[in-house]
């Protein structure tokens, strides 16, 4: 079972409590919720802020080829899965992202919980603009997407 | 023909609009559009080496929501988004 969505965050906030009554069961014994959060600081600089950008439909897309592959190269079948990625301008400690997971087992949950982030990070079209203090911004460096020139 | 490159990320520097429209021939590929887009960077920004490296780091996107390869034929009026390298989390 698989939330995924990217939340326009000036229509509403990322809610732990949605995460939470998404993925619970007493099919599974473990979950795990991971939060990615605006941190002050980046490269020695203060920031003040995060504006995050996405293709929507592009990153659902790799949610979900995500969550499937888990089936095949986790060989973890019976889960639950909530994300959420947040767009728009983030302040300091709000939450960008929330990745929940329930399966049977810890073992299970904490690997999935994992693979779910490194996933998203290597694979999913988002961005970030940092602010900072002295007003400046920038785009930050990212990795380039899979991409067959040929 | 006219073709719309949608920007995201960092290629949002590279107008107001979020977009860019360009004149191609039929049968252009996702090159040619690569082609375009540093002509496009040396006439509106004195061919940025930064934004130049940003057009040859990117993945682009068909209308229907797939990263295609460079030899993809675009069709009349479609629109592709450029895809910088990304970051999220």
């Amino acid at each position: 079972m698989l939330h995924a969505k990217i939340i326009d965050i000036k229509e509403k906030k990322l809610s732990i409590k949605k995460a939470e009554n998404f993925i619970s069961s007493s099919n599974y014994g473990a979950s795990i919720f991971f939060t990615g959060t605006v941190r002050n600081q980046n490269y020695n600089k203060s920031v003040i802020g995060i504006t995050y950008d996405s293709h929507d439909t592009l990153v659902t897309k790799s949610f979900q080829e995500i969550y499937n592959e888990a089936d095949q190269k986790l060989n973890i079948k019976d889960k639950s899965v909530y994300i959420e990625h947040a767009k728009g301008y983030l302040n300091l400690g709000e939450i960008s992202i929330i990745i929940a997971v329930a399966c049977k087992h810890r073992d299970q949950a904490y690997l999935l919980s994992r693979y779910i982030i490194e996933e998203i990070k290597k694979r999913s079209p988002i961005w970030k603009k940092e602010h900072y203090e002295n007003s400046e911004s920038t785009w930050l460096k990212g990795n380039p997407i899979i991409n067959e020139r040929n | 023909m006219k073709i719309k490159i949608e920007l995201f990320g960092v290629s949002r520097e590279f107008s107001k609009n979020n977009l860019i429209e360009f004149e191609i021939n039929n049968n252009s590929t996702i090159k040619d559009i690569r082609i375009k887009m540093i002509d496009y960077l040396d006439q509106n920004f004195n061919g940025n080496e930064n934004f130049k490296k940003i057009i040859n780091s990117s993945a682009f996107c068909s209308q229907n929501n797939n990263i295609v390869s460079d030899n993809y034929k675009i069709t009349k009026n479609e629109k592709i988004a450029i895809i910088p390298p990304i970051g999220g989390g």
